[in-house]
């Protein structure tokens, strides 16, 4: 019984339990078979193409700040590596560093605009996201009269960054979602860097009074989420041998769902590297799962709505459970979040 | 109904799903919600009532939204081989990013029709048995000649769908329709978030034809684009002097067309595309049959104010 209120207590608790109970709605409702299901690729290389931003994101959103930029910059990336190496026909290494290199550069931007100024990064990084769009569209179509670019790249980058694994349909990028949620996990949870992160979403004055490096942080993990969502962009441009100035838009949303799903606060000082990978797990299979199911498509949003409303919930009632239990008490004041969090 | 009674229900389900003599068809297309889309989607599955009557099935697979178009296609393409598809229909939307997963599809021995976008020629590439529907160049060359032949001889194409290639084929074609007739076409590009949004593509119109007064024919790729150009040219305070033809029709494009806001709709008849890719792969899975014809044309057909009482009366037997 302890050990399962301490597992209830985890903030990647909800998530699970919410992955548990899409499964078990699709199957019980929806006839699936959950075999088919679970070999299938098409969720997994979804949850791949979110999660490696969902992870930076979710750090981002524990720290106390969001970015929306990132739906420019999945496109950004992919345009830069198909002009630079599709259009221009550099070596793909150039293309490669000109994809990371626009999302360094645009998370600088995000992140010295959050220190500098006390515009909240909502408003900050919704103006970069439409300069962008802008920038990605304009630009596209001076430098290659078109808005969509082939791009042949070399047998070695597609090893790398866009090859099916083992001639099935899984994608390689699945392996790179892997090692960032272990990297991130890491340093979230056994560094001092995730302290640090923890501390600065539960209070940004004290953190910085207790001699947190708060700006250097909070730029890091800009530059951070931009650049994993221009690596993401780069990596489906070379796996689908072309770019198009608007792909990725609407993940916006998706990634700050299964963020949210995954039980980091929108507020900040409360979340888990695990959470958020369950949660874009979880994201992914209700999004792509429908099509498994014998429920006809035209009820798709419908249910992917109640369902997510469903483990927001969860979410809330687990998160409540955890910071009473830990402090034996009803009422809980900001700053006991941090305690928590960091007890994971 | 009793949780006892889903459970037999999604166990019969699995049974007949998994019976190997009937065939499971894939068709990957568009949003259900689009209403073009919508109507290929019909047909689907009026033919597929065909194969449920065997112990088979029709599968729709359609994309979130439009922003990632040829990648997502690609991704529900590998999804049906996944699911265990018996034959699969689907469009050729960008070439570059979907012609691997076809390929795929047809490595696995999997029967396939191209449809709807594509042409014979990327069946004939693929290794497909059939491609069903308009050729897009055609089609937008139809409007451009009618158009011009009308007078209206300096038109706009308005492509909401940068980098698709049946898009950028409809403006191409207009534009040609345009030009062989003594006239001028250009291209009105949006980003591809306009798609469906009927305000910004209006907006775009309305400051287009008020930068551009020279403009007396625009061309639309869909049927909400159609009447959001009709309603951009309304709030340029162009109506009668811009003249409008585009593709697809619904009831309203029809009622428009009657009473002269619209020139004319060019139709591929979406609902054939449909009808025709599962009918063939599901009499092939079942029988071994083939269709020698390649190259299954279903467009394009003018609607103008000639004929549009005749396609009315066929939108209202089920027809159209």
């Amino acid at each position: 019984m302890e050990m399962m209120s301490a597992l209830l207590r985890r903030p990647a608790a909800a998530s699970i339990l919410s992955l548990v109970g899409v499964l078990a709605f699709y199957v019980i409702f929806g006839g699936v078979d959950l075999g088919k299901l679970l070999n299938a690729a098409s969720w997994v290389n979804y949850a791949a193409r979110i999660g490696i931003v969902a992870i930076p994101v979710g750090l981002l959103m524990v720290s106390g700040e969001i970015d929306i930029s990132i739906g420019a910059m999945i496109p950004a990336g992919a345009m830069s590596a198909a002009i630079i190496t599709g259009y221009y026909e550099f070596p793909m290494i150039f293309g490669i560093l000109g994809a990371i290199g626009i999302g360094v550069m645009v998370g600088l931007i995000n992140g010295i605009l959050a220190v500098r100024t006390t515009v909240p990064t909502l408003i900050i990084t919704l103006a970069t996201l439409v300069a962008m769009q802008g920038v990605v569209l304009a630009g596209s179509k001076l430098l290659t009269g078109s808005a969509s670019v082939p791009l042949t790249a070399p047998g070695w980058a597609k090893t790398i960054f866009g090859q099916l694994m083992f001639g099935g349909s899984h994608q390689v990028i699945i392996v790179w979602w892997v090692i960032f949620a272990v990297v991130f996990w890491f340093v979230l949870h056994q560094t001092r860097y995730g302290n640090w992160i923890f501390a600065m979403g539960g209070d940004k004055e004290s953190a910085r009074n207790a001699g947190i490096p708060v700006n250097r942080m909070t730029i890091v993990l800009f530059v951070l989420t931009a650049t994993s969502a221009s690596f993401v962009g780069m990596c489906h441009a070379i796996l689908f041998n072309s770019a198009q100035v608007s792909g990725g838009m609407n993940d916006i949303f998706n990634i700050i769902v299964s963020v949210v799903v995954g039980g980091v606060l929108l507020t900040g000082g409360f979340g888990s590297v695990p959470g958020v990978f369950v949660g874009t797990l979880t994201f992914a299979i209700v999004i792509k799962g429908i099509d498994f199911t014998t429920i006809d498509r035209n009820w798709s949003n419908l249910i992917i709505g109640v369902m997510l409303l469903t483990a927001v919930a969860m979410n809330e009632s687990f998160r409540k459970l955890a910071l009473t239990a830990v402090l034996g008490k009803k009422e809980n004041a900001g700053d006991s979040v941090v305690a928590v969090a960091k007890n994971n | 109904m009793k949780l006892s009674n889903i459970l037999v229900a999604a166990a019969t389900a699995a049974v007949v799903g998994t019976t190997s003599m009937a065939a499971d068809i894939f068709v990957v297309g568009g949003k259900p919600d689009d209403p073009f889309w919508s109507r290929v989607k019909k047909g689907a599955e009026d033919a597929g009532r065909v194969a449920e009557a065997q112990g088979g099935s029709v599968t729709w697979l359609g994309p979130q939204n439009y922003d990632n178009l040829g990648p997502d296609a690609a991704e529900l393409i590998r999804q049906a081989i996944d699911q265990g598809a018996d034959a699969i229909v689907g469009p050729n939307w960008v070439p570059e990013a979907m012609d691997p997963a076809f390929q795929a599809v047809v490595d696995a021995g999997i029967p396939l029709v191209i449809y709807n976008a594509g042409g014979i020629e990327a069946a004939d590439r693929l290794g497909a048995m059939n491609y069903v529907g308009a050729v897009d160049y055609k089609s937008g060359y139809a409007g451009g000649e009618y158009l011009a032949k009308a007078g209206h001889t300096n038109g706009a194409c308005v492509n909401t769908l940068p980098g698709a290639a049946n898009i950028e084929a409809f403006c191409n074609g207009f534009n040609d329709g345009m030009s062989d007739n003594s006239g001028t076409g250009s291209v009105l590009q949006l980003p591809a978030t306009a798609f469906g949004d009927s305000t910004a593509v209006a907006q775009a119109v309305r400051a287009h034809l008020l930068q551009n007064p020279d403009i007396n024919a625009m061309f639309a790729i869909g049927d909400q684009d159609t009447n959001a150009t009709i309603s951009g040219i309304q709030q340029a305070g162009k109506t009668g002097s811009v003249h409008v033809c585009g593709m697809n029709f619904n009831d309203s494009i029809l009622a428009n067309i009657q009473s002269g806001t619209q020139a004319c709709a060019i139709d591929q008849q979406g609902y054939q595309q449909g009808f025709f890719a599962v009918s063939i792969l599901n009499n092939h899975v079942m029988y071994g049959t083939t269709i020698p014809t390649r190259e299954i044309l279903t467009g394009p057909g003018v609607v103008d104010a000639s004929n549009v009482d005749l396609v009315i009366a066929g939108v209202e037997a089920g027809a159209r």
